[in-house]
């Protein structure tokens, strides 16, 4: 357990996951997201993103701008539903 | 016989796997990756409570293919039978109970409840917020992502080529089709449109005027709590869907309303509109707070029904339209197109 090195706190996803991921051809950002759970956690990427592009980019040998960036979504911080439900409908 | 697939949403996967079951070379040609439609973006609830006899077919079929196929592939589709509860205030509750008599009819085993009974399902809805609900204790929720990995995974057990990020066109010579054209050309004897929301442009570029409506839906995620909304709720006066996926997000959206062309942006009033409906819903998730939204859009036939079937170019088949009852129905339509396909007829599709 020592040599853990958890990549995407909210998730709970480690390196060696996300090498496994890649591995069994999850090997684009977009997929690589959506079958380890990575950045769709309560930070949205903010603290993960770039150890996942540091660890793709190394896995498959493509430049971090090749890889691009998963699609950015509103809202930019979590925001309670009484906050939502308090705002006026157009 | 070689068929290619455009669209590597649920029908293309389904009709692939089937098809390369019956021993087929099939390839299925994604323009983005798998995933990426609406086969990805929905909330992943599966119902028969339909309002047509073809759909419900569909639907009671592919509930038990579900099962069938995820035991076959060996990937787990994260389904859960919690039930699906529709929903309505008192101005729908007729529309309702009619289509609750309907369903039975046609061997849907669908209750109506009063709010008190629904209140036994799911403790904290809050029974001043409807006035009546049917109940389908079948129902399920999956996790659409793993309905489409497990599907592709079973496609390439079986020999099926998945090009992902791969546009394709069909290519039509003298009424009949050729092939598709990626990056290069791939000939085939039929080529199959399964492209959801992009399904008229695909079925243009073959010649074939198609005129399904698109339409655009929003939808968010909360922040994960434990197992807690069991059944999937849809409120049919509201539009407003809610229920918790298996990672625990409480998820939720609002039926969608036709568009005239494809775009993904999200709005600040979807999230309002939703807030306000399912905090009254359910008063409890009051403090729960929106992770992330995002929007899908998919494609309706003309006449509210998928279209399925040959069309005048020879080769050239329809499976699209299916609105947002692609998770419901589209494994059995997939089975029973790839039979059409094969034997020339589909009982399930005797009348298409």
């Amino acid at each position: 357990m020592k040599n853990r090195k958890v990549v995407c706190r909210c998730e709970d996803v480690t390196e060696e996951e996300i090498i496994k991921a890649i591995e069994e051809g999850y090997d684009d950002l977009e997929s690589l997201k959506r079958y380890t759970g990575v950045t769709t956690g309560p930070c949205q990427g903010k603290g993960c993103l770039m150890h996942v592009l540091r660890i793709l980019s190394q896995k498959t040998g493509k430049s971090v701008d090749e890889i691009g960036v998963t699609t950015q979504r509103q809202p930019v911080n979590p925001v309670p539903l009484y906050i939502l439900s308090e705002g006026e409908e157009e | 016989m070689r068929v290619a697939i455009i669209g590597g949403g649920i029908v293309g996967l389904s009709t692939a796997y089937f098809l390369a079951k019956n021993g087929i070379d099939v390839s299925v040609f994604e323009r983005k990756y798998l995933v990426y439609g609406a086969s990805g973006r929905n909330p992943g609830g599966v119902t028969a409570q339909m309002e047509n006899e073809f759909m419900i077919k569909l639907a009671l079929e592919s509930m038990r293919l579900y099962d069938e196929i995820q035991s076959e592939i060996g990937f787990n589709f994260l389904l859960r039978r919690d039930g699906y509860l529709k929903i309505a205030d008192e101005k729908d509750a007729e529309k309702l109970e009619n289509e609750v008599k309907f369903q039975r009819r046609h061997g849907v085993d669908v209750e109506i409840l009063q709010p008190e009974e629904v209140k036994e399902i799911f403790p904290d809805i809050n029974t001043e917020s409807f006035s009546i609900a049917s109940y389908f204790a079948d129902g399920c929720i999956v996790f659409p992502w793993a309905v489409i990995w497990g599907l592709a995974k079973g496609c390439r057990d079986l020999g099926v080529k998945i090009y992902d990020y791969t546009p394709a066109k069909v290519v039509v010579e003298k009424g009949e089709v050729v092939g598709v054209k990626a990056k290069e050309l791939h000939r085939a004897d039929f080529v199959v449109n399964a492209a959801g929301a992009w399904s008229n442009e695909i079925s243009r570029e073959a010649g074939v005027e198609l005129g399904n409506k698109i339409v655009k839906e929003e939808i968010c995620v909360t922040e994960s709590l434990k197992p807690y909304i069991n059944p999937y709720i849809l409120d049919i006066s509201s539009g407003i869907y809610v229920t918790q996926t298996v990672r625990g997000e409480v998820i939720g959206g609002i039926v969608g309303s036709e568009v005239n062309a494809i775009d993904f942006k999200g709005s600040l009033n979807f999230l309002i509109r939703y807030a306000k409906r399912v905090t009254q819903l359910i008063p409890k998730l009051k403090g729960l707070s929106v992770l992330r939204q995002w929007t899908g859009v998919y494609d309706v036939g003309k006449n509210g029904l998928p279209v399925i079937g040959f069309t005048k170019v020879k080769g050239f088949i329809q499976a699209n339209g299916f609105g947002r009852n692609g998770m419901s129905t589209g494994l059995a339509a997939g089975k029973a197109l790839a039979e059409m396909i094969t034997k020339g007829k589909s009982k399930l599709l005797a009348h298409v």
